[in-house]
């Protein structure tokens, strides 16, 4: 039997909740689990139901937003087993296990290496022009292609089933990841030129020695690259700059500015 | 104070879930929290002020597999409470203690990676219970004790919350009179720091070859255009 659409919307939105109770022993196992079982209900007996549900409950992993493709083509091989019998060719467990990684490596690369820094980028520039609807922008622009990952991918992962993982390939998304990082790049390059800029502005200062805010950057990224962690970076750039301000203050007493 | 407080707190907890737990529509990313707390709060500028100085602070920090990035959600939120419940309260609203809030914020906020570690250990009896479950053919249980998941991810929201809030409570009351002025003096710099900070570190980390020259191409083009065109 083919699973109808609102049993397919409930499997949906319950992928929305993926991650609830992830642990480190099955990372997204129970979710994966939680979201397949209005489908299974359709599928299987309720005898059948133990065997199958203690086999999707184990140890499950990759990127939220392409969790939703995994679970489609699962659940259409799930339901051609329950037609057809049991077909060795393609068994569903090896499957999971052989899509999830590469998918959760493309997704982290995707969305969390680039999308993310991409738009926050972008966000930025109207966040520090003082426009409060900034967050707004970042939601609205940030959440497009995910959705769209999680609505369209799922809905193909249930129409062809194994054969989804050409539409990955098709689409070459590790490509697209490389693409979005460098404009990430080079968006965060303007927008930090923006913020010296504006920075000297406002301040009255000429804007020539702005661009020398480019050397300690280049130092700070060194030191991230070499392992120094972000919070210790942030406080001996702080402590540096405090302590300036006190000594400031004794100069301009001094010279009674 | 306790108003402003528990405001803060509902939205440490729905941030705190969307971060990892459900939905993950990035309501957490600081650059949402903090304004929609600072708007809650009837401030909604240092909300965004706040957002901006977190927002790239750990976002190269991916959230892969079983890392647990540093949490900028309740640092930013807290941050933004803290400067506008001691503003208030210290009749200071102003930069300055929105960046000393800041800055214990950050330090403090270091406790919600062992909250949000603790959470997941604490999800580890769940499989067992869930097999024990499936076992007996109890699947609304089974599907309980996923969302039962959810409640350590929210304590873990607001227990790094409420910490963070409790320490800047403590400790920038009495810090403030000592630090008001150099902090004046270096406000404008902190400023401006820490968003650079952020994306050096971006720098450090993208695994992106000639990050590094795309990145001062991009920097140097924008600034000399900004200069040509200046009044």
């Amino acid at each position: 039997m083919r699973l109808g659409w609102q049993t397919r919307l409930h499997v949906w939105f319950r992928l929305l909740f993926l991650q609830a109770s992830w642990s480190y022993q099955r990372m997204q196992g129970l979710g994966f689990l939680f979201a397949l079982l209005p489908g299974l209900r359709k599928i299987y007996s309720e005898e059948q139901m133990r065997e199958v549900s203690l086999r999707h409950a184990g140890y499950f992993n990759t990127h939220p937003y392409l969790a939703p493709l995994v679970v489609g083509a699962v659940l259409k091989l799930e339901e051609e087993r329950a037609i057809h019998g049991e077909d060795r060719s393609i068994d569903i467990d090896d499957f999971k296990e052989i899509v999830a990684a590469p998918y959760a490596a493309i997704g982290d690369a995707l969305f969390w290496g680039g999308l993310r820094p991409l738009v926050a980028g972008i966000t930025l520039f109207f966040a520090v022009k003082g426009i409060v609807w900034a967050p707004l922008i970042f939601l609205l622009v940030f959440n497009l292609f995910p959705f769209w990952f999680r609505i369209v991918f799922f809905e193909y992962g249930y129409r062809h089933g194994i054969k989804s993982v050409a539409y990955i390939q098709e689409h070459n998304l590790p490509d697209w990841a490389v693409r979005i990082k460098e404009a990430a790049v080079v968006v965060l390059g303007g927008l930090c030129a923006f913020m010296v800029f504006s920075h000297l502005l406002d301040h009255q200062l000429p804007s020539w020695p702005g661009l020398l805010a480019l050397v300690p950057m280049i130092l700070l990224g060194v030191g991230a690259r070499r392992g120094m962690s972000t919070l210790l970076l942030i406080f001996i750039t702080c402590t540096i700059i405090i302590v300036a301000g006190i000594f400031w203050i004794d100069v301009a007493l001094f010279l009674k500015l | 104070m306790i108003l402003e407080l528990l405001i803060g707190g509902v939205i440490a907890l729905v941030c705190g879930l969307d971060r990892v737990a459900m939905l993950q529509i990035l309501v957490s990313r600081p650059i949402v929290a903090a304004p929609v707390t600072g708007l809650l709060l009837g401030e909604p500028l240092i909300g965004l002020q706040v957002g901006v100085m977190v927002e790239l602070l750990w976002l190269a920090r991916l959230p892969v597999g079983a890392a647990v990035p540093p949490d900028d959600t309740q640092v930013a939120i807290a941050a933004t409470v803290l400067s506008i419940t001691l503003g208030h309260q210290l009749e200071a609203l102003s930069v300055e203690l929105m960046l000393l809030s800041l800055l214990v914020a950050l330090l403090v906020g270091k406790v919600g990676q062992y909250f949000d570690h603790c959470a997941r250990n604490y999800n580890s009896i769940l499989p067992v219970q869930t097999d024990r479950a499936l076992e007996n053919g109890l699947f609304g249980r089974a599907q309980l004790l996923h969302l039962r998941g959810l409640l350590s991810f929210s304590a873990a929201a607001l227990l790094t919350y409420f910490t963070i809030v409790t320490c800047g409570l403590l400790l920038i009351p009495p810090i403030w009179p000592w630090l008001q002025i150099s902090m004046s003096y270096s406000a404008g710099l902190l400023q401006l720091a820490l968003p650079l900070i952020g994306v050096a570190v971006i720098l450090g980390t993208i695994n992106v070859s000639r990050a590094i020259t795309l990145f001062c191409a991009s920097f140097g083009m924008a600034f000399l255009l900004m200069w040509l065109v200046q009044p």
